[in-house]
């Protein structure tokens, strides 16, 4: 069809879609407040979108539902990995027996799942032409695989043929990955998202409209897709099905749960309706109004349907409104560039030199988050203590922080250090130079809250302040090229493991992840050692030791870690937000609705 | 009249040349590398060039704007930046909805503005008149977020008159149970400038010697008001409606995203959240083409309204 027929019939399509494009029976109503980018695992780089794959593809690995902390479980593989004693090793045997949803690239044939499946979409991530966000989740890993890149960078064509040393089919339902060197955390990996499963048919017949035709052999299937508007699932009917059989332990929300849930064959709903409404009053209007089932996103409006104490208001708890309060797996930092210059220019906040490393932690002292979490996070939110957050292997709940809140003292460490006031009121150099810091933030509400906040820490220790604005994508290039002096950075689990919050801090990392441009030989020393520990005291005590390496330098102030608000109807059952899953669909059950 | 029109889209060409080069610059300038919003949560050296490449964000300044060139003479503007949809299958799909509120929200706020705006007109100076204006300034004066938060709340969340947002599966569905909120703000916010603008119109014309001739003649007023004085309001009134039309088209971004609607108004919005140049490209050069069209279509309209206009 040629663009403008193509058009045309597009447009006439926009008018109205097929009525049949909407699954019946029980259909869970939830909303997303960003839009999606789209559903080929290998080329998408947003939640969202990582939210839908989760319930189209299957991965090999996945989550117990209710084991906390997060504990790995088969999925597509019959079983656990089988490790090779050098660690270097992994061995999966896939689940036979499963199949792709039904899709015309199959031409009617049932499609199986294969190792060879696997070993495609894991080749897919290395390919330069899906310029793939995750590729960093195995760039560097598996034999073979980055030279194969290497070459297709020079050629311009990722061979998806050529024989790889460390991504090996033995037969259909055997995948052998060998890694360069040991990875403890690489099943983590194999769990993630979007490491589920493509069909290499449907990859290359649907090309570049791949992210809008995802064929994958999980629960879901897409069922109607208007681009930022409406994504409709439907449940596969090809589907292997699962027993709800999880241990509650003694979690008495979890053994209600269990009580509820136990013995059903999974999915137990229909399909999933997910609305896209970037508004807070939107989303909540709705949810009050029945028109959404269960609602996370509602931070904002939090203190109208909560208590100081975090639960659920009388007249909701009235109406049968349910409330699943949990932390997410997610920090977020004030992060001061270590770098002894940005760019030509010398960096007042940067090096290892003392008084730089007294400017910083008075910066820190003076920096109140608890003000934070009341005023911006609307006391949705836990003060992060420690750089590993709950529900993460190796989070210690017992850690208090170096760094207390402390404007008094933060001005008397400056005095001690040089940093004398000027006529203005403001502090100069210990050699008597002009000081400013600059802090940069987004042009969003939200981060002009956190400038007033910097600000006002700053102006209680006679800092100079200079906001600087930037877009999100110049923010993130300048944080990248460590040009950022000072500000505000998150990071969400990818995996619940230590590791993946310790990195953040790693001297090799900067330009990629380290934010701070942090590199202290003490820190990385340790963190060798720690990233080939498995989670246990041992590598406990290093995080431990690595922590208060970072917190003498003063390379980042924590800050929090934002509570999870689920909402749900009275209809809904089941439903507990998991730590690292990104959806809990497969999982929970709709009861009959009441007229409303 | 044909030469007039040959002339004037002769003219379009340089007016283009200034939008292209214009948003060119401006996002070269102020719009974000977009590589760093594609290339993930730990992005390295090598895969920001490599994106940068497959973009083409690091050919010259040169190179680009001849592709961009290219891209307008053949209204291919290829695919989303961020999404790989097709920039002419998002404008395609995004249009219906649009449509389906903004042509009625334009039809009914253009008669109740015209009515209104002839009845204050034929009675200015009274009580009526300048209550109106007095509401219709102040009405005014609100902004559009106000309306869309109060409607949305009182509506449909207190009286549950209508959904608080969404979009249905059906024509019938969409616009009359979810687009109807959205018409009711739209027609709320434009009404009053209307009524305002409108009775200047009506005024000019009320004052003119031809009404005071066809009331010399013995016509009714009823007459006089809606054959003579609405026939020659009417010229600057379709000329106004047909100038807001484009930028309605891209403009309507508060509604639709408060509403859920899945219009180019949002779609413009996200692009410029994502960097996304293919659409910001597109959006500019055809509401640039729409405006200039319309511009030229309102002029021949003139005429062919009043056969007295000379078209130079």
């Amino acid at each position: 069809m040629n663009t403008a027929a193509r058009s045309l019939a597009l447009l006439l399509l926009s008018f109205a879609a097929a009525a049949s494009a909407q699954p019946e029976g029980k259909v869970l109503r939830v909303t997303f407040q960003v839009a999606e980018t789209g559903f080929d695992p290998a080329r998408v780089h947003d939640y969202y979108s990582g939210i839908v794959i989760e319930a189209i593809y299957d991965t090999l690995l996945t989550y117990d539902y209710l084991a906390r902390p997060a504990k790995l479980v088969p999925n597509a593989a019959a079983a656990m990995p089988e490790v090779s004693a050098d660690g270097r090793t992994y061995t999966f045997r896939i689940r036979k027996g499963i199949y792709f949803a039904e899709d015309p690239v199959f031409k009617g044939k049932r499609r199986e799942l294969t190792a060879q499946d696997f070993a495609y979409s894991i080749r897919r991530f290395y390919d330069p032409r899906n310029r793939s966000p995750y590729a960093f989740l195995f760039t560097g890993k598996i034999v073979g695989m980055d030279e194969l890149a290497e070459q297709a960078k020079k050629s311009g064509r990722f061979d998806y043929q050529a024989p790889v040393a460390g991504l090996q089919t033995p037969d259909s339902h055997t995948l052998v990955i060998r890694l360069k060197q040991p990875d403890i955390n690489f099943p983590y990996v194999v769990a993630f998202p979007l490491t589920g499963a493509v069909a290499r048919e449907a990859i290359e017949a649907y090309g570049d409209e791949s992210p809008s035709h995802p064929v994958g052999s999980g629960p879901f299937l897409l069922k109607r897709y208007v681009r930022s508007s409406k994504i409709v699932l439907a449940r596969n009917p090809g589907y292997r099905g699962k027993t709800w059989n999880f241990d509650p332990g003694d979690n008495p929300r979890f053994k209600q749960i269990a009580e509820r849930m136990r013995g059903k064959r999974l999915p137990a709903i229909d399909g999933v309706e997910i609305s896209i409404m970037e508004e807070t009053q939107s989303r909540w209007l709705a949810f009050q109004r029945a028109e959404t089932d269960i609602e996370y996103q509602l931070w904002d409006v939090a203190p109208t349907f909560m208590t100081d104490d975090g639960r659920l208001k009388p007249e909701f708890v009235r109406r049968g409104i349910q409330l699943d309060r949990t932390v997410d797996a997610e920090i977020t930092y004030l992060a001061f560039n270590m770098q002894d210059r940005i760019g030509d220019t010398p960096n007042p906040v940067g090096g290892f030199r003392k008084e730089r490393i007294a400017l910083r932690r008075a910066i820190a002292m003076a920096y109140n988050v608890d003000d934070q979490i009341r005023i911006i996070r609307k006391g949705q939110a836990i003060r992060a203590q420690y750089p590993i957050p709950p529900g993460v292997a190796g989070h210690d709940p017992k850690y208090v922080g170096l760094i207390p809140y402390d404007p008094r003292a933060a001005n008397a460490l400056l005095d001690r250090y040089g940093y004398k006031r000027g006529a203005d009121g403001y502090r100069r150099q210990p050699n008597g130079e002009p000081l400013v810091i600059r802090y940069t933030s987004t042009p969003t509400e939200r981060d002009r809250q956190f400038d007033e906040l910097t600000k006002r820490a700053l102006d209680t220790i006679g800092l100079r302040m200079e906001i600087q604005k930037e877009r999100f994508p110049e923010y993130l290039k300048a944080q990248k090229q460590c040009r950022v002096m000072m500000g505000v950075a998150a990071w969400i689990a990818d995996y619940p493991d230590g590791d993946n919050f310790m990195q953040l801090l790693y001297g090799p990392n900067i330009h990629e992840s380290n934010n701070a441009c942090y590199d202290s030989p003490e820190f990385n020393r340790r963190y060798q050692r720690s990233s080939q520990l498995p989670a246990g005291p041992e590598r406990d005590g290093l995080y431990h030791e690595m922590t208060r390496i970072m917190e003498t330098d003063s390379a980042w102030l924590l800050l929090d870690s934002r509570m999870r608000n689920a909402l749900q109807q009275p209809w809904v059952v089941g439903f507990t937000k998991h730590p690292v899953l990104h959806v809990e669909w497969l999982y929970l059950d709709i009861d009959p609705k009441p007229a409303y | 009249m044909l030469a007039y029109t040959l002339r004037r889209l002769w003219q379009f060409i340089p007016t283009l040349a200034g939008v292209v080069l214009l948003v060119f610059f401006l996002f070269n300038w102020i719009g974000g590398d977009p590589a760093y919003l594609l290339a993930g949560k730990i992005p390295n050296p090598e895969t920001i060039a490599n994106i940068r490449r497959q973009l083409g964000v690091d050919e010259p300044y040169a190179v680009q704007l001849w592709i961009f060139l290219k891209q307008i003479l053949t209204g291919d503007f290829g695919v989303s930046w961020s999404t790989n949809e097709r920039v002419s299958d998002i404008f395609a799909t995004r249009l219906g909805p649009s449509v389906t509120v903004l042509i009625p929200l334009l039809m009914i706020s253009t008669l109740l503005g015209m009515a209104a705006a002839m009845l204050v007109a034929y009675v200015r100076g009274s009580l009526t008149d300048r209550s109106v204006m007095v509401a219709c300034t102040v009405a005014q004066s609100v902004s559009i977020l106000v309306y869309i938060l109060v409607f949305q709340y009182f509506f449909a969340y207190q009286l549950g008159w209508f959904p608080v947002q969404g979009w249905g599966v059906t024509f019938a569905d969409n616009l009359f149970r979810y687009a109807v909120l959205a018409i009711v703000v739209g027609v709320a916010v434009s009404l009053a400038p209307d009524i305002r603008l409108y009775r200047t119109f009506f005024l000019d014309e009320i004052n003119q010697d031809y009404v005071r001739t066809a009331r010399a003649k013995g016509l009714s007023e009823a007459r006089v008001m809606w054959v003579h004085v609405l026939r020659n309001a009417a010229i600057p009134i379709v000329t106004n409606i047909l100038l807001q039309l484009p930028g309605l088209l891209a403009g309507a971004f508060l509604i639709e995203r408060f509403f859920g609607i899945p219009g180019i108004g949002r779609e413009v919005i996200l692009a410029v959240e994502r960097s996304d140049f293919p659409i910001i490209k597109a959006v500019t050069v055809y509401v640039a083409i729409a405006t200039m069209v319309v511009n030229l279509v309102a002029d021949l309209l003139y005429k062919a309204i009043d056969p007295r206009v000379q078209l130079k």
